[in-house]
């Protein structure tokens, strides 16, 4: 039994100008201790999907199963257990501490909520800090007084304070300096090796998708293209969007950046209010054909343990 | 340390620091008045229509009744004091409710707490204020409450707009996914973060409240028990040619609280607002 | 011939309650024509500012360009009236900024924004302008170019406003480009477009181009030469390749060390940087990276390391690295 499946999954939002799909039909297995990377550009809906998981945002439909449960249709109340197994990590760490709570009291909170006693909230406190790597008298200091990695340090400790199962990591080091943000993934793939605790790690950086992830799932457009394990999708990706996104990656080697063939995708990314009838890529495919425009494609094995969306891979 | 810090920055305003002390005068005096002046205000004690300096038995004079002044002003700031602090609690109270309640909760409760904001916005305040105290009588609670129904408008307003702000950044969207109910969230999260801008409001409502107070009894619908300062200048209103004195002295010490308030409001204003920090 | 930027011992202090920080300390920069350099660092090692400064677009105050000079084609920006850098921005040296959304005016058409330029700088009438703000947009390669001279910036997506505004920064064919982290706030497929675009203008016109960003891949695809900026200063300069291959300040190796490149083998660490950049305020005495360096000796913490020539067309400021 996969820890987390998503089956079909769907989230709308009601806006004034219209309703936006920002995720429709996403099917997906993260099974425990493993690292998925779920990529995308901004608008394609894997950050909405991530909050979906949380129950943050409304679940239009399908089933979120984690451990076998589906926890869609549930109450707020009814999901403290869950809670429990899934937590999140924010990708501001300006924005996802309270700037008016000491430090102590925000890594305490899911304790509070747990109901656990003072003496044994402040001791696992004190733990949770050391193991991110922060000083003990911390606690006593406000948001304001750390930097960005501290603060996303302070945002992994309060994540880990029940033991997750599975922790949703929503853009994590994007708002971080390149030194800082090389710290904060090694801290968690440190955790993950002590711990046993899985990811999901959403990202729009793709060089550090692959630095981390088992798994990855392109999203494009509210659905996703492909999925696949690392080195597959890396080396022989399958669905033209992977394949364009990889292209368009900087690669931090000049030589390396000189030397491989760039086509480079044109066009941008069409409304999520408006999406293209048929294959959502077709208005910015290379390969793109009638059928694409009449005819959605569907996840399909392509070999290698790899799905891909697309018709003619 | 950061109540220092709030307090430096605070009394770097030079304004607000004079409008501070000369507030805890006038609240000392009110704290203070039966120490200085056992007898009771109301009670007559020398010759009418004395002017200040006349008889250096009452240095601010007597009215017209021959009432001591100084001895009614000191008496009469302990219930405007206390009127003006009352009546922004009750719209503090009401205001942070509503405000709260519609910017977190948004959609159709918004809706109504918005639309039933601007009815109370469109009634002219003094009207209604004197509507209330006639038609429940003229007590100083009745007076407080209504001056409070009329003030809590542009609070919700603050309120709400620090709450839709606040909402949705990822603190609170933190608490949310560690399973935090709406009230903790609301009271616990995003209410110390919205509320520096509604203290400053606050301070500029108890002004507010002061001169509604003496609106209202200056046109004698004033708690007749109490001497404050408004009901004050309303006595001395009849002799306004002869002794204007009468209404100058009260009318005075109101000016000058209510300037104290505002000044005190714009230093709160200084020292709460992260916006303007190491500038 | 005066190269078209040629920045000599340019010093920036912002002068706070707090204390004077020096933002930009002596920073030396040359730009030539048609050529690429990558201004480096994370944020706040005083690489916007140089630019600001550059252009002389500091918030004053509290920042104020204390010494140095800015030659662009032979002439000192610093000395130079207000006035006179009226008609040098925006004609001579053209400027991108990180947000396209905010460096445009919301309640002016596209068109109106680039004629204005033009008029400002040229003899061009409304109407000529009008015209001429078409090419560039087809130059810049807008899609729909001629349906899009009318639409506010809101119309537009990220990707089309940053064209706008590089149309605006080359409208009136200027020698220098200053580019301060303009795909950063970009998707990356929009990103590459981008990018693109602007290797193919400045090949083009063979204009100079500054190139501010925090990201080494951008830098490994974009630059020529590099320098790399910590807490204000430059700590070392040298031609891409070079830099990528023998990084010689231990901050450069910290920072490519840290970025992982997609197609190299895995299950190694990242090298990670310890500590984080010190405050401009309290910066330690000696090399100010000292603290955060595996190379560290005694003498790092006393003196601060001056720039040296350690091969032709290379600068480092470090101790250890002098030291081979």
């Amino acid at each position: 039994m996969s820890l987390l499946a998503l089956r079909d999954v769907h989230v709308r939002f009601n806006t004034a100008a219209g309703v936006v799909r920002a995720v429709s039909g996403v099917s997906l297995d993260l099974a425990k201790g493993e690292t998925l990377g779920l990529v995308g550009e901004s608008g394609c809906g894997k950050s909405t999907l991530g909050k979906a998981i949380m129950k943050l945002v409304p679940v239009a439909g399908g089933e979120i199963l984690v451990e076998g449960v589906d926890i869609a249709p549930l109450d707020r109340r009814q999901l403290t257990d869950m809670r429990r197994k899934v937590q999140m990590i924010f990708q501001d760490p300006y924005g996802s501490l309270n700037p008016r709570s000491t430090v102590g009291r925000s890594v305490a909170q899911p304790m509070v909520l747990a109901g656990w006693t003072a003496e044994a909230t402040a001791e696992r406190v004190e733990t949770l800090l050391r193991w991110v790597g922060l000083p003990t008298d911390a606690k006593q200091r406000f948001p304001h007084e750390f930097s960005g990695g501290q603060r996303q340090r302070i945002g992994i400790a309060r994540a880990l304070a029940l033991s997750p199962k599975l922790i949703i990591c929503d853009e994590p080091v994007s708002a971080l300096d390149v030194s800082v943000r090389a710290q904060v993934i090694n801290l968690l793939e440190d955790l993950k090796g002590e711990f046993g605790v899985s990811y999901l790690f959403i990202s729009h950086d793709l060089s550090v998708v692959e630095h981390i992830a088992d798994r990855v799932a392109v999203m494009y457009l509210g659905t996703l293209a492909e999925v696949g394990g690392r080195d597959q999708i890396w080396r022989s990706p399958q669905h033209p969007y992977t394949k364009a996104l990889l292209a368009a990656a900087p690669v931090a080697n000049p030589k390396l950046a000189r030397s491989r063939q760039r086509t480079v995708l044109q066009g941008e990314l069409p409304s999520p209010l408006d999406p293209p009838a048929g294959c959502p890529f077709h208005s910015r495919c290379p390969i793109a054909q009638d059928r694409c425009r009449a005819e959605k494609p569907v996840l399909r094995p392509v070999g290698g343990g790899a799905l891909a969306a697309c018709h003619f891979v | 340390m950061r109540r220092f810090e709030f307090l430096g920055r605070f009394s770097r305003n030079r304004g607000a620091l004079v409008g501070a002390v000369l507030i805890l005068v006038v609240a000392l005096m009110a704290l203070l008045a039966p120490l200085f002046f056992p007898v009771d205000p109301l009670r007559i004690v020398g010759q009418p229509e004395l002017w200040p300096g006349e008889d250096p038995d009452f240095p601010l004079g007597t009215d017209s009744l021959g009432r001591d002044m100084l001895s009614m002003i000191v008496h009469g700031a302990r219930a405007t004091l206390l009127i003006g602090l009352f009546a922004s609690a009750v719209a503090t109270l009401i205001g942070v409710s509503v405000g709260a309640t519609a910017g977190y909760f948004g959609g159709w409760i918004d809706e109504i707490a918005m639309r039933a904001a601007e009815l109370f916005q469109t009634i002219p305040n003094l009207i209604f204020v004197l509507t209330i105290v006639v038609i429940l009588g003229s007590t100083l609670t009745n007076i407080v409450i209504a001056i409070g129904i009329v003030s809590w408008t542009p609070i919700a307003r603050m309120t709400r707009a620090e709450f839709l702000s606040l909402r949705d950044r990822e603190f609170v969207q933190a608490c949310r996914a560690m399973g935090m109910g709406d009230l903790r969230i609301i009271v616990g999260e995003i209410l110390p973060n919205a509320l520096p801008p509604v203290i400053v409001l606050s301070s500029l409502v108890v002004a507010g409240a002061i001169l509604f107070e003496s609106a209202v009894s200056f046109l004698g619908l004033g708690d007749p028990n109490v001497a404050s300062w408004g009901r004050l200048v309303g006595d001395g209103r009849l002799l306004i040619r002869s002794s204007w004195y009468i209404c100058a002295i009260p009318g005075v010490a109101i000016m000058i609280t209510v300037l104290c308030l505002n000044l005190i409001g714009d230093g709160l204003n200084d020292a709460l607002n992260p916006k303007l920090r190491d500038r | 011939m005066a190269l078209p930027l040629d920045v000599r011992d340019l010093s920036t202090t912002l002068f706070t309650r707090r204390g004077e920080m020096k933002a930009v300390d002596g920073l030396s920069l040359s730009v030539g024509a048609g050529e690429t350099v990558a201004l480096v660092g994370e944020s706040g090692c005083g690489k916007s500012l140089s630019a600001l400064s550059i252009m002389r677009l500091l918030p004053d105050p509290p920042a104020r360009i204390v010494g140095g000079e800015v030659l662009l084609n032979g002439r000192d920006l610093v000395v130079l009236p207000e006035e006179g850098m009226l008609d040098i921005r925006g004609q001579e040296i053209g400027m991108i900024f990180q947000d396209p959304m905010s460096s445009l005016n919301p309640v002016a058409t596209v068109e109106k924004q680039i004629a204005e330029v033009l008029m400002t700088h040229t003899e061009l009438g409304r109407g000529q302008a009008r015209v001429r703000a078409h090419e560039l947009l087809e130059l810049v390669g807008m899609p729909d170019a001629g349906r899009r001279l009318d639409a506010y910036p809101h119309q537009l997506s990220g990707g089309m406003c940053q064209r706008v505004v590089i149309a605006m920064a080359i409208a009136c064919s200027p020698s220098v480009l200053i580019a301060d982290e303009p795909t950063t706030a970009l998707d990356v497929t929009v990103q590459a477009q981008v990018l693109a675009l602007l290797k193919k203008l400045q090949a083009d016109a063979g204009m100079a181009m500054v190139f501010i960003t925090h990201d080494l891949g951008v830098v490994a695809e974009t630059a020529d030469r590099v320098v790399v900026m910590y807490a204000g200063r430059k700590v070392e300069e040298a031609t891409v390749d070079e830099l990528f291959e023998t990084p010689l300040h231990p901050y450069t190796a910290g920072l490519i060390g840290a970025t992982p490149v997609p197609g190299a083998a895995r299950a190694e660490r990242l090298a990670d940087i310890p500590g984080m950049v010190p405050p401009l305020n309290a910066l330690p005495q000696g090399c100010a990276f000292a603290p955060r360096c595996p190379r560290v000796m005694a003498r790092c913490r006393q003196e601060r390391p001056k720039l040296t020539q350690p091969a032709p067309g290379r600068l480092v400021a470090c101790f250890a690295a002098e030291r081979g």
